[in-house]
């Protein structure tokens, strides 16, 4: 393991005895929000680190500061017990940090070799740079073929390539951020193997960021746990549970069957107490209304992409009013067309959609806002607001004429309905003037789903809903879409963390390379089915 | 709306950049043998201070406003229109045409070619149009473009006796001119108070308040704007892209249009007297835009760009009687130019820098 240690660091082998990464009194603000607050973190060779925290604790920032994006306000970085200032991620390199993003950057027109090859400087050798390919994944056990074109992979495999030209670097710390959000269960178990057979037997320090409790457990040696910026416990692994280690990183008990999916909990642990508390907690309509015929039926729905790659692949989907469908899947199998589509966004090859009865000619500019499909959108920034509009404006951007006599708005009116809306759905901004940039994650979602709901729709799209929103928020979002379900909306959810579906849906529907996969009750629906369809496996 | 820049940054940055403009230029006039107050002296002599001259900075104002108004439209739309030059140049030829093909003698039809003069760059700005969405051509590069077949296409005109050319008689031994607009047909100019300049000013001024209002108040400024920040937002709030940007485009060139239709039928000798000669639009399209470059796509602020713009033309026609040599006087008119655009794009990368950070600071 030395061996292997020295002649893969590459900086002369340092003592193993000194930490290869010590963090001291780590501070950074930005404005008036303190991200991180003396943040201690101390990285040994050999083990591999979780950093378990909710959306906001300043995980990300700590390990942007690692790799040069940030600069920390105050505190001292020292890499093999020298200090260091990490300016960018190029200095971040020649120390040997690498990350993994959780948002990959590959070229998909390229191959995988060219891939790991990009960023190269000099004469591109392809035939050496093929072989360091096929060594790196031999010796790794990443099994790939150097020679596909990464469009035509499946996530996990792109992660490979990922890291891979990560490896080939011979970083001596890896981080690893949130890698697990788009994997199926079954690669995030092999990601996994990876890690702790290899990456940690050769004496590299791993970092694996997540706000997911159950990962950590399983993976990793020893837990930092963040929250509001500051560490709240550190300890190994082997003395920590998945019960205190909620109550640290939420700072109190947690109790709703939501904050826990949330936190990855209800699917290994807890098991016996999780289904008694299902039974209490969850409203359990298992047969919601199905008298009443669909609100939105998609029939065959096709659509191509450029080259002709099939988006959507004959989509067929019936929501009934009062049920919660969920959309079930990994990233990138066609529920962000699905989205689109119920946002007018794209238009159809081939099929229909008809709401209430009526076909709505799809990809018509508002058609679908207008026939009373509401959505929340997967990425708000790209479809759901407009930053640089007031908060006013964002809650009527749909339905202006609410306000408007002969195309002229009342600004009095607005900002009387603004504030209402403000009120109810208890949205922190300064006011209906406020620009929307200036309100949190959180706090954005609100005004998306307040004008949504707003319109009073009869289906409602919720596309990764929780996603990138802390415990509280998600918590909220979840008790708004039972409520809204139960007030008589079809509501489909589309998401890729299985908790939250098995935690909400009446029906599952899997998506897998643009077709419905598979469609499943919510009894038949377990964590086991919906992977097998998820990876393209018939169930 | 503003983020995060203060009346007191804006201040500052000017000012801290209209004086290095001014000490480089005094540098480079001193260095090349000139005198440098004399020039100050004369800016300011040829743009307010010498009797009637604040007159003729207004009646330079008004075009180039118009032009900023209908690129502050466009570019809230999302949509760069850098055609104005061209656009500018077939409104002031569709008015000639009308004025002496079609209409007629009187005040209506003053109010007529001014119109005409409207439709003529609207036309030309939906070519543009057409070309975007129909087949997805860049609008930044093809209103660039038809700039230059404006230039042509009005060259041809004046050649020929049955489109723009005047007939023998009235053009003496010119080639290439138009005849002259009759008494009649020309806006008024007043006196006021020994300064004379068209009345399209004030309906220039009107319109700048007529854009602010629209776009801020209205329904339909409402959606226009809420494409040009973010055009899937508004496709999904029922904002169809192709009729908002084409009506926005259009609207950019009818506004180039009726610039180029006061330009001919507002007089002063800066541009062509009542006629239309070949280089009449004499960069007032292209000035235009830098005054909404400078205004940061507000109408209100154009108005004051505006003048500012007008001015420095106006002056600098004074600086050349100062006996400094002209390539000099135009260097130091380009430094003065540099001076009013450099704070806003400043102002533009401070906030895109607080933008990102205010963006990061959530993730």
């Amino acid at each position: 393991m030395t061996n292997a240690a020295t002649s893969l660091t590459g900086t002369g082998g340092p003592d193993p005895s000194v930490p290869a990464v010590e963090l001291a009194g780590i501070t950074k603000r930005f404005g008036g929000i303190v991200a991180c607050d003396q943040v201690d973190l101390t990285l040994h060779r050999g083990r591999i680190h979780g950093i378990l925290g909710e959306n906001g604790a300043g995980k990300s920032t700590l390990m942007k500061m690692l790799i040069g994006l940030v600069l920390p306000d105050a505190g001292a970085i020292r890499i093999d017990g020298w200090p260091r200032t990490i300016h960018d991620p190029l200095a971040a390199a020649a120390l040997g940090i690498s990350m993994v993003h959780q948002h990959f950057s590959l070229v998909e027109q390229l191959s995988v070799w060219e891939n790991v090859a990009l960023g190269e400087v000099g004469r591109l050798n392809s035939s050496g740079m093929r072989d360091r390919v096929a060594a790196i994944s031999d010796e790794y056990g990443l099994e790939i073929n150097p020679d596909a074109r990464v469009g035509e992979l499946t996530a996990g495999l792109r992660q490979r390539v990922e890291i891979i030209k990560c490896l080939r670097r011979d970083p001596h710390i890896l981080v690893f951020d949130e890698p697990t959000s788009v994997l199926t269960p079954e690669e995030s178990e092999q990601l996994f193997g990876t890690l702790r057979e290899v990456v940690a037997a050769e004496g590299r320090a791993v970092v694996l960021v997540s706000h997911k409790l159950d990962e950590v457990l399983h993976a990793t040696d020893e837990v930092t746990i963040m929250r509001q910026g500051r560490v709240v416990d550190h300890r190994p692994i082997d003395t920590a549970d998945a019960r205190s280690m909620a109550r640290a990183m939420v700072g109190r008990e947690v109790l709703l069957r939501s904050e826990r999916a949330a936190l990855g909990l209800t699917a290994n642990h807890d098991a016996s107490h999780d289904e008694a508390d299902a039974d209490t907690q969850r409203h359990e309509p298992t047969q919601p209304v199905s008298a009443n015929a669909p609100v939105l039926r998609i029939t065959d729905a096709t659509v191509k992409g450029r080259g002709g790659t099939r988006l959507l692949d004959g989509v067929s989907l019936d929501l009934l009013s009062g049920e919660i469908v969920g959309v079930a899947g990994v990233e990138g199998n066609g529920q962000r067309t699905l989205g689109d589509l119920l946002s007018s966004l794209v238009s159809l090859d081939a099929g229909q959609v008809v709401v209430k009865d009526a076909q709505v000619a799809a990809g018509a500019p508002g058609a679908m806002a207008k026939a009373g499909v509401a959505v929340i959108p997967e990425d708000r920034h790209d479809s759901g607001v407009v930053l640089n509009m007031t908060v006013a404006e964002n809650l009527l951007m749909v339905d202006p004429h609410r306000v408007a006599h002969r195309g002229v708005m009342n600004k009095q009116h607005m900002n009387m309905l603004a504030n209402q809306m403000i009120e109810d759905f208890n949205i922190g901004c300064a006011g209906p003037d406020a620009p929307m940039w200036s309100l949190s994650g959180g706090n954005q979602q609100r005004v998306v789903l307040a004008r949504e709901l707003a319109a009073e729709p009869d289906v409602l799209v919720a596309a990764q809903p929780t996603r990138g929103l802390d415990v509280g928020a998600i918590e909220y979002m979840t008790d708004r879409l039972r409520q809204v379900a139960k007030d008589g909306v079809a509501v489909l959810l589309i998401s890729s963390e299985l908790d939250e579906i098995l935690d909400l849906a009446h029906r599952v529907v899997v998506m897998y390379r643009g077709r419905i996969a598979g469609e499943l009750s919510r009894t038949e629906a377990n964590l086991e089915t919906l992977g097998l369809l998820m990876g393209g496996s018939e169930a | 709306m503003k983020r995060g820049a203060r009346a007191s940054e804006w201040t500052a940055l000017y000012a801290l950049s209209i004086v290095s403009a001014l000490a480089l230029s005094s540098v480079i006039v001193e260095a090349t043998g000139g005198n440098w107050w004399p020039v100050v002296e004369a800016l300011v002599d040829g743009s307010v201070k010498a009797p009637g001259r604040w007159g003729e900075t207004l009646g330079v104002a008004a075009p180039l406003l118009l032009v900023a108004l209908g690129t502050v439209v466009s570019a809230k739309a999302g949509l760069i229109n850098i055609g104005q030059e061209g656009q500018l140049l077939m409104g002031a030829a569709f008015a000639v045409y009308f004025s002496f093909r079609i209409g007629g003698p009187g005040p209506v039809n003053v109010a007529l070619l001014l119109l005409f003069g409207a439709l003529g760059g609207a036309v030309w700005a939906s070519l543009a149009g057409l070309l975007r969405f129909w087949r997805g051509v860049p609008e930044v590069l093809s209103t660039l473009l038809l700039v230059f077949v404006a230039v042509q296409a009005v060259g041809y005109g004046l050649k020929q006796q049955w489109l723009l050319l005047a007939d023998e008689a009235s053009r003496g031994n010119r080639n290439l001119v138009s005849a002259q607009l009759p008494g009649d047909n020309r806006i008024p100019r007043p006196d006021i108070f020994g300064n004379e300049f068209p009345i399209t000013v004030y309906v220039a001024l009107g319109l700048a308040l007529a854009v602010a209002y629209l776009l801020a108040r209205t329904v339909w400024g409402f959606r226009l704007r809420m494409l040009g920040h973010n055009p899937r937002a508004a496709q999904r709030a029922g904002v169809s892209s192709t009729i908002f940007g084409a009506t926005a485009l259009a609207i950019g060139g009818a506004f180039a249009g009726l610039a180029g239709a006061a330009m001919f039928a507002g007089g002063g000798f800066a541009f062509g007297n009542y006629r239309l000669v070949p280089g009449f639009s004499d960069n007032i399209g292209w000035t235009g835009l830098l005054v909404a470059l400078m205004a940061r796509e507000r109408a209100l602020a154009a108005v004051v760009a505006a003048f500012v713009f007008a001015g420095l033309r106006t002056g600098s026609g004074f600086v050349n009687s100062t006996g400094v040599e002209s390539r000099i006087t135009d260097v130091v008119q380009g430094l003065l130019v540099l001076a009013l655009l450099v704070p806003p794009a400043v102002v533009f990368l401070l906030d895109r820098r607080r933008a990102r950070a205010a963006a990061t600071e959530r993730v």
